[in-house]
C-alpha cells in the first residue's frame, strides 16, 4: 500500500484513540459522551468509504436504540422503529426538498442542449480585446453554464475539452488555464438556483427564497474577483496569457454584411443598413432581417423604459395580472428565445419578453409603446393573459379599471428621466460603435448566451420576487430546459430518458443521505451530544468573530475529505443551534458556508474538479500543475469569504430590500 | 451466481428507471398547475399532495437503482487508493454492521407504519378531502425491500471480490460525467 494510505489510516486511528482518551472512564460515561463517540465514529466510518447514507442510517439506528434503552428498555425497540420511520417519512414529505429532483433534472436537460460550445466561442470572440480574453471567456462561460446546470463534473470536463486546448494553443500558462476552468466550474454550486442552497435551507430551516436572494451577489462577486484576478495577472505578466493573434479574432462576415461594410468602410451598421434599404440592387429581405437584429437593443431599451414609465406613474400597482404574465413568460421565454427560426427572430422574442411582462400592469389597448414595438409573440401572450385575468378576476382588480376610475397618473420622478437620459446616451454611443463585425458577435450571443441567461433569470426572478415557489420555478425551469433542448434540436427520447435516469439517481443519492442524516441527528440529539457540544463551545467563551472563524475553519477542513452534501447534512445540524448564542443570522451563516464550500472542490489533493480536468487534459498537463493553478483561486475564495464577512450587506442587502 | 446478481441489478434498475419517469411527470404536473392557477385561475387542491407523493416515491424507489450503479456518495479520499480486496473487506463488514440493521429496521418499521395507515384508510389532511395517503406510506417498505435485496447482492459482490481479488463487473448505465459522450458532443457541434 502507498504511504498516503498509511497516513490516512493512522490519522483515523488517531481520531478514535483521541476521542477515547478524552472519554471519562466507562462508569462515569453519560449518554452525551456516547453521542460524541458516535460523531467521531461516524467520521471514521465515512472516511472508510462506505456509502454515507447507510453509514448514517445504521449508526443512527444503533445509537437511537442505545439512547432509548437507557431510558426504558421495554419499549426501546418500538421507539427506535417509530423514530426511524417517522424520520424517513418526514424526508419523503418534505416540501423544500421537492425542488431538488426538479433542479437536477433541469440541469441535465440544459447540459444536453449542448450550448456550451457556442457560448464559449461567442464570448471569446466578444472579449477578444480584453487581456487574457480566453481565460475571462472561460470563467464567464463556466459561471453561466454551471449556474444553469449545477453539475460541476460535467462543466469542468466540457471546458477541459473545449477551453483548455484553445488556451494552451494560444500560449497560456497551463496553471492559469487549469485554475480558470476548475474555479469557474465550481461557481454553479454557489450561484442560485443551486441545489446546495436548497439542501442548506432544508437542514437549517432557512427560507430557500431568502438564501437565493442572498447568494446572488456573493456569487457574482466571486466570479468578478476571478475575472479581475485573471485580467490583472495578464496585465502584469503578459507572458502568462498572451493576447490572441489577429487571425483568431477574425470573424467572417456573411456576404451581405461584407458588401455593405465594404461600401461604407467603418460606418455603423445601423447607418449602413438604412442606406442599403434606400438603395437598389440589394436584396430587401435579408437587409430587413439584419435591421431587426440591429434594432433589438434599442427595442429592449424602449420596452423597459416604457414599462417602467407606466410602472412608476401608474396610480395603483396590482400584482395579480403581472404575476400571471410572469408565469407564462417564464415558461415561454426560452421557447421563443430560440424557436426553430434562426437566431434573429428567436432572440427577438427572448429579448422582448421579460420587459413586456413588466409592461403587463397596463392594459394593452392603452399601451401604445408596447403595442407598437413588442413582437407578435410577446403581445399575444400579454393580451391573452391580461384578457383571461381580467375576465376571471374581479373587475376592480385590473389596473385598467383602476386607472379609468381615478383617471390621472402620477408625474414620473426625476430619477426616471435621468435614467432615461443616461440610457439614451449610452444607446447612441453603442449604435455609433455598432459596426457589422459587432453585429455578428451580437447574433452569436443571441443564439447562446441570451437563452441561457433568460432561463436562469426567469427561474431566479420568479423565486426571488415571490411570484413562484422554488418548486414551481424549478419545474418551469425544467420545462424550459426541455424547450431549450428542443430549440437546439437536441431533444429526443434517449436524451429525455438519460436526463431523467440521472436525475433520479442523483436525487436518490441526496435524499437518501437526508434520510440517513435525519435518523442520525435524531439519535445524536437523543443522546444529548448536542447539549454537550453547546456547553463546551459556550464554556470557551468565544467572541462572535472567533466563533465564526472557528466554524468556517472547521468547515474548510471538513471540505478537504468530505463532499458538500455530507458536510451540510451531517454537520450543519450541529452548528445551527449554536448560532443564536452568538447572534449570527442563519441566513448569513448559510451564505458563508456556501462560499466556503467552494474551496472543498479545489483543495488538493482530493479536489474533484482537478481529477475531472486531468481526465480530459492532454498528457503533458500534470495533476500538480492543475493543483498549483487552483491555489490562487482558492486564495480568492478565502478573500471573498473575508469580504462577505466584513461587508455582510453584499449578501444581506437584497433579501432585506425584498422581504422587509 | 453472476446471473443472479445481474438479475437483481436488472430489477432494481428497471424499477428505478420506471420511477424516474415520475420526475418528468412531476415537471409537467407542476408546470401545468402553475399555468392552471395563474392563467386559467383554476388551482387544484390535490396538486400539492400529489407533488409531494411523486417526489417522495421517485427518490425512495430510486435508492436501490442508485446502489446498483454504485451511485451513493461515499467519502472516497482513502477508499479510492485501497486495493480491491481491502475495499471489499471494509464494505463487507460495514454492510453487515450498518446497512443490514438500518435497512431491515426501515422495512420492519415501514411495514407496520403502512399497515396502520391502510387500516385506518388514511387520507391527507393538508386539504379537505385530501387524497389517500396509504399508497405513499406503502412505498417505504417496498423501497426498503428492494434496497435490502440490492444490498444482499452487493454483499455477495464483496465476497466474490475477496475471493477473486477484483470487483465483479456491473451493467453499464448512463453516467453523469461520461467523457466519451461529452467528447462526441463537443466534436459534432458545427462551426
Amino acid at each position: 500500500m502507498k504511504k498516503e494510505i498509511w497516513f490516512g489510516v493512522i490519522m483515523l486511528a488517531a481520531v478514535v484513540v483521541g476521542v477515547l482518551a478524552f472519554m471519562p472512564p466507562p462508569s462515569e460515561m453519560s449518554n452525551g459522551h456516547l453521542g460524541l463517540l458516535m460523531l467521531a465514529l461516524v467520521v471514521v466510518a465515512i472516511m472508510l468509504g462506505f456509502p454515507t447514507a447507510f453509514t448514517l442510517m445504521g449508526m443512527g439506528v444503533l445509537f437511537a436504540w442505545l439512547a432509548f434503552h437507557s431510558r426504558d428498555p421495554a419499549v426501546a425497540w418500538q421507539q427506535t422503529l417509530d423514530l426511524m420511520v417517522q424520520r424517513a417519512y418526514s424526508v419523503m414529505a418534505n416540501d423544500v426538498l421537492i425542488s431538488i429532483p426538479l433542479f437536477i433534472f433541469m440541469g441535465y436537460l440544459v447540459e444536453r442542449a449542448n450550448l456550451i460550445e457556442r457560448l464559449f466561442k461567442s464570448l471569446h470572440i466578444a472579449m477578444a480585446r480584453v487581456p487574457a480574453a480566453l481565460a475571462v471567456a472561460t470563467i464567464v462561460t463556466c459561471a453561466v453554464f454551471a449556474t444553469a446546470t449545477g453539475i460541476v463534473g460535467a462543466v469542468v470536463t466540457l471546458m477541459g475539452l473545449l477551453a483548455l486546448p484553445s488556451m494552451l494553443k494560444a500560449g497560456y500558462s497551463t496553471q492559469l488555464a487549469a485554475g480558470a476552468i476548475t474555479a469557474g466550474g465550481c461557481l454553479g454550486i454557489l450561484i442560485p438556483p443551486s441545489v446546495l442552497l436548497i439542501v442548506y435551507g432544508a437542514t437549517a430551516g432557512v427560507s430557500v427564497v431568502k438564501l437565493y436572494a442572498g447568494a446572488f451577489f456573493p456569487g457574482i462577486m466571486l466570479a468578478a474577483l476571478y475575472v479581475g484576478y485573471v485580467i490583472v495577472l495578464a496585465k502584469i505578466k503578459p507572458a502568462l496569457a498572451p493576447p490572441l493573434p489577429e487571425a483568431e479574432r477574425h470573424l467572417a462576415l456573411p456576404a451581405l454584411s461584407e458588401q455593405l461594410a465594404a461600401g461604407g468602410a467603418r460606418r455603423s451598421a445601423l447607418a449602413g443598413l438604412a442606406g442599403a434599404l434606400r438603395s437598389t440592387g440589394v436584396p430587401r429581405g435579408p437587409v430587413l432581417g439584419q435591421m431587426g437584429v440591429v434594432l433589438l437593443p434599442a427595442l429592449a431599451f424602449v420596452l423597459i423604459m416604457g414599462a417602467s414609465y407606466r410602472l412608476v406613474t401608474s396610480p395603483v400597482v396590482v400584482d395579480s395580472a403581472a404575476a400571471g404574465l410572469e408565469f407564462s413568460s417564464a415558461d415561454e421565454a426560452p421557447a421563443d428565445a430560440s424557436g426553430a427560426s434562426p437566431a434573429a427572430a428567436g432572440g427577438d422574442a427572448g429579448l422582448a419578453e421579460p420587459p413586456a411582462s413588466d409592461a403587463l400592469s397596463e392594459p394593452p389597448p392603452a399601451d401604445g409603446l408596447a403595442e407598437a414595438t413588442a413582437t407578435a409573440t410577446a403581445t399575444t401572450t400579454a393580451k391573452t393573459v391580461t384578457a383571461t385575468t381580467a375576465a376571471a378576476a374581479e373587475p376592480a382588480l385590473t389596473p385598467a379599471e383602476k386607472m379609468a376610475a381615478d383617471g390621472e397618473r402620477r408625474p414620473a420622478p426625476k430619477a426616471f428621466w435621468i435614467t432615461l437620459g443616461i440610457g439614451a446616451a449610452v444607446l447612441l454611443a453603442f449604435y455609433a460603435r455598432f459596426n457589422f463585425h459587432r453585429v455578428e458577435i451580437f447574433k452569436m450571443m443571441l443564439g447562446s448566451l441570451f437563452p441561457l441567461a433568460i432561463l436562469i433569470l426567469a427561474v431566479l426572478g420568479s423565486i426571488v420576487f415571490g411570484l413562484a415557489t422554488p418548486t414551481e420555478a424549478a419545474a418551469l425551469g425544467a420545462f424550459g430546459g426541455i424547450l431549450l433542448a428542443a430549440a437546439y434540436r437536441r431533444f429526443n427520447l434517449p436524451m429525455l430518458k438519460e436526463s431523467s435516469f440521472l436525475a433520479v439517481k442523483t436525487s436518490a443519492m441526496v435524499c437518501w443521505l437526508f434520510v440517513g442524516s435525519s435518523i442520525f441527528s435524531a439519535a445524536f440529539a437523543l443522546l444529548g451530544g448536542q447539549e454537550l457540544i453547546n456547553a463546551w463551545v459556550l464554556s470557551m467563551d468565544l467572541t462572535p468573530l472567533q466563533f465564526m472563524i472557528l466554524a468556517q475553519f472547521i468547515i474548510f477542513l471538513l471540505g478537504w475529505p468530505l463532499e458538500w452534501t455530507e458536510i451540510i447534512v451531517i454537520f450543519m445540524p450541529i452548528f445551527i443551534p449554536l448560532l443564536p448564542h452568538f447572534n449570527v443570522d442563519p441566513l448569513f451563516f448559510g451564505l458563508l458556508v456556501a462560499l466556503n464550500l467552494q474551496t472543498a472542490f479545489l483543495s488538493p489533493p482530493v479536489a474533484m474538479a482537478a481529477f475531472y480536468l486531468k481526465g480530459v487534459a492532454p498528457p503533458h498537463v500534470t495533476l500538480n500543475q492543475i493543483f498549483l493553478g487552483m491555489l490562487p483561486f482558492m486564495g480568492i475564495q478565502v478573500l471573498a469569504l473575508v469580504l462577505l464577512y466584513v461587508f455582510p450587506d453584499i449578501g444581506l442587502w437584497l433579501p432585506r430590500v425584498l422581504y422587509q | 451466481m453472476q446471473r443472479l446478481l445481474r438479475f437483481v441489478d436488472g430489477v432494481s434498475t428497471w424499477v428505478g428507471q420506471l420511477f424516474a419517469w415520475l420526475i418528468v411527470a412531476l415537471t409537467l404536473l407542476v408546470s401545468w398547475e402553475v399555468f392552471s392557477r395563474y392563467a386559467l385561475n383554476h388551482p387544484n387542491p390535490w396538486s400539492f399532495d400529489l407533488m409531494i407523493m411523486m417526489y417522495g416515491t421517485a427518490f425512495m424507489m430510486g435508492g436501490a437503482y442508485t446502489l446498483a450503479k454504485n451511485g451513493h456518495v461515499r467519502g472516497d479520499v482513502l477508499y479510492r487508493f485501497f486495493p480491491p480486496r481491502l475495499q471489499a473487506g471494509i464494505d463487507l463488514v460495514l454492510y453487515i454492521a450498518f446497512f443490514l440493521p438500518g435497512v431491515i429496521a426501515l422495512v420492519w418499521a415501514g411495514y407496520f407504519y403502512a399497515a396502520e395507515s391502510v387500516a385506518i384508510n388514511e387520507h391527507s389532511t393538508l386539504t379537505a378531502n385530501g387524497p389517500p395517503l396509504y399508497p405513499f406510506k406503502i412505498v417505504i417498505p417496498c423501497a426498503g425491500v428492494l434496497l435490502l435485496l440490492q444490498g444482499l447482492v452487493e454483499i455477495v459482490r464483496c465476497i466474490i471480490c475477496l475471493r477473486m481479488g477484483d470487483w465483479p463487473s456491473r451493467e453499464e448505465d448512463v453516467e453523469e460525467v461520461d467523457v466519451d459522450k461529452l467528447k462526441a458532443m463537443v466534436r459534432q457541434e458545427p462551426q
